[in-house]
């Protein structure tokens, strides 16, 4: 233990408030030797608040409890170095100047094993994401370039991406994938232009056999970045590397991406990631139950799959609940049990979706007013959102069709029976009217 | 090499596991020891009102994770300034605990921080503990994103310990500390002191001191007697 540190915190504890100690101060690792302090930050941002804000002051008592001779050192790193297994340096340390200055490794791969096809639960809304995962984990380079999933959040596109990677790593022990998130991207060009090494960041990221960058939603507004991944991008299309992209919608729709950007992502193919209809919800919740070995009968998974319409995550974090509350209980997981102890989180979800919220979200939607989207009036461009309208409430509410037809100006129930069968029918038929369907349950439900 | 400085000498000595009376929170509890001792425990996500016993539960983690031997930090948002620095600042610890979180609703910046240390620790196997006032889905928050990650934790609501369980805390706190405290009062504090279980506490600690200097027990006319005069 370093004693000369630890009476340096006491004597700053007295000087400083329990958030600044907390937040900056306790996590630093502390080294003592002839001369001085070694300090090492958990991070950068940390580092440069001690630096700029406590350093000093830090150096000042140095000298009052152990003499003037005494200096304090201040790095990112740590005094007892904890490599994460199977995660040598890996790709997303790459902004801590520490890992930036270590040996190169060899390459490192860091997918998560876990996400492959075979724990992907396939349904109708992502049966063509997955189909275009595979042919490409088959056939890298040459299938699609780029494979762009797009889709809201927690519906799964990370899950066909890691997938994709380890496959081709299976097929091919010797393949080159690098995953990272749209940040790390980020992060590693700043750091590559702060400590000058672009060629390095350059040749790291064209050396591989697959890329893998995943929301690349948040590159927008991010010039320099777009320009770096543009020429990263066209590099690795030219030598038929494979790229695989996600983003949160159709790249077209997103601000602040450049257009030869944009164009160069429609090159390859875009898929879209539809949230999961009611069966596959409750087949993932099976699935992750299993995968858990937690007991979760059908019937408690329909429950759940019913009531959660938003994303997987949040099916998975009533499963997690379910399952702690289970757990301690030493109680088993009925239906009962269930509306019990999720009384709270069921209750946020069907907060959101009410019959005036489906109608004001349906009206924002196709820009009528709902004053005429509630009156009798039957022209087509007020009859179609107004089916819409009662179908969404027919489908996300609990109400009985006489009770939404009286919500809708006091029509008949067999009015509002006739809209959620049209609107059916025109799903299966129409894909822009199945687009339209989809956004506006995302919209009530995310 | 030097060992690490013990940090866990250092985490509020009231706020701790031992210390935390269950009430109806008992599931929560084991939980948050859980995560705390175990790693690769499931995250957690705490909500409820104030006085329910968040922080507590937050604080006596990160000491318990600290006495264990993992890094741990604790954030409390609302007492901070600049949120999204200080969430980048906490990345790489292997416990960490985010205390009112509905502060960083709307900020923009804060909200992306915590959305890249989310998927950071996930990624490095750390571990996150939350707490705020609301479940995730009502916080407000901006990024959808960040909210289906919070939606992914384990979540318990917190409830408040009823009248009957308070007393039997100060009570049991009291006696911890050589003090009898009969009915009498125990009304006449839950009285004067609107039910805030901490300033209680801290009370209970200067009495303590005051009835040793006054070798008095403590009764209703010595506590009207020193909170009139040399009192807190």
């Amino acid at each position: 233990m370093s004693d000369l540190w630890r009476r340096c915190l006491e004597r700053l504890e007295s000087e400083l408030s329990t958030e600044e100690l907390h937040t900056w101060l306790m996590p630093l690792q502390a080294r003592e030797d002839g001369e001085g302090l070694q300090l090492y930050a958990p991070n950068p941002y940390t580092l440069d608040a001690v630096r700029e804000r406590y350093l000093g002051r830090i150096q000042t008592l140095l000298g009052q409890l152990g003499g003037d001779h005494l200096g304090v050192r201040l790095e990112v790193g740590s005094s007892s170095p904890r490599p994460a297994p199977g995660k040598p340096a890996a790709a997303g340390r790459a902004a801590t100047p520490a890992a930036a200055e270590a040996p190169a490794p060899a390459f490192a791969h860091n997918l998560d094993p876990h996400y492959t096809f075979e724990t992907f639960v396939e349904g109708k809304s992502n049966q063509l994401g997955k189909a275009a995962a595979m042919q490409v984990a088959m056939n890298p380079g040459r299938a699609y370039n780029p494979l762009l999933l797009y889709g809201g959040t927690g519906l799964g596109k990370t899950h066909l991406m890691h997938a994709a990677g380890n496959l081709m790593r299976e097929r091919d022990p010797g393949c080159k994938v690098l995953y990272l998130r749209s940040e790390q991207f980020v992060g590693a060009m700043i750091e590559a232009l702060r400590t000058k090494s672009m060629d390095e960041f350059k040749r790291r990221f064209r050396s591989v056999d697959a890329l893998l960058i995943d929301d690349i939603q948040f590159f927008a507004g991010k010039d320099t970045t777009q320009e770096e991944f543009f020429h990263t991008f066209n590099a690795l299309f030219e030598s038929k590397q494979q790229i695989i992209l996600t983003c949160d919608r159709y790249p077209k729709e997103v601000d602040k991406l450049e257009p030869r950007l944009k164009s160069r992502l429609g090159w390859g193919l875009s898929v879209a990631i539809e949230p999961p209809d009611f069966e596959t919800r409750a087949a993932i919740l099976l699935a992750k139950a299993q995968e858990k070995g937690v007991a979760v009968s059908e019937d408690v998974a329909m429950l759940l799959a019913k009531r959660i319409r938003s994303n997987v995550r949040d099916l998975e974090g009533a499963l997690n609940t379910l399952a702690a509350r289970a757990n301690f209980y030493g109680r088993p997981i009925t239906t009962a049990f269930a509306e019990e102890t999720l009384r709270d989180l069921l209750a946020t979800h069907a907060q959101a979706v009410t019959v005036p919220n489906i109608q004001k979200t349906v009206a924002d939607y196709y820009q009528v007013r709902l004053q005429d989207l509630l009156s009798k009036r039957r022209v087509r461009s007020l009859a179609r959102p107004r089916q819409i309208a009662m179908a969404l409430s027919k489908e996300l509410t609990e109400h009985s069709l006489p009770e939404i037809g009286e919500a809708f100006g006091g029509r008949d129930h067999t009015t509002v029976l006739h809209a959620c069968r049209t609107i059916r029918k025109l799903c299966e038929a129409d894909a822009r009217m199945r687009q339209d369907w989809e956004q506006l349950i995302r919209i009530l439900t995310g | 090499m030097i060992p690490q400085l013990p940090l866990a000498l250092r985490w509020p000595r009231r706020q701790r596991f031992e210390h935390f009376h269950p009430g109806a929170n008992a599931a929560a509890l084991a939980a948050a020891r859980m995560l705390a001792e175990t790693p690769g425990a499931p995250w957690i996500y705490l909500h409820g009102p104030a006085g329910a016993g968040r922080s507590h539960l937050l604080l006596a983690a990160c000491q318990a994770a600290s006495a264990a031997g993992r890094r741990a930090q604790y954030l409390p948002l609302a007492a901070i300034a600049d949120r999204a620095a200080a969430i980048r600042g906490v990345a790489g610890g292997e416990l960490l605990a985010l205390d009112d979180l509905g502060a960083i609703a709307g900020d923009r910046a804060a909200e992306h921080a915590l959305f890249d240390l989310y998927n950071q620790t996930r990624a490095e196997g750390g571990a996150l503990l939350f707490a705020a006032d609301a479940p995730p889905a009502q916080l407000g928050l901006e990024l959808p994103d960040l909210r289906s990650r919070l939606g992914a934790c384990t979540q318990f609501a917190l409830k408040p310990l009823d009248d009957a369980e308070r007393r039997e805390v100060l009570r049991a706190q009291a006696a911890a500390r050589g003090i009898e405290l009969d009915d009498a009062v125990l009304d006449w504090l839950f009285a004067r002191y609107a039910r805030d279980m901490g300033a209680l506490l801290d009370l209970l600690d200067r009495l303590d001191q005051a009835s040793l200097a006054a070798q008095r027990r403590v009764t209703v006319p010595f506590l009207r007697e020193w909170l009139r005069g040399a009192g807190p």
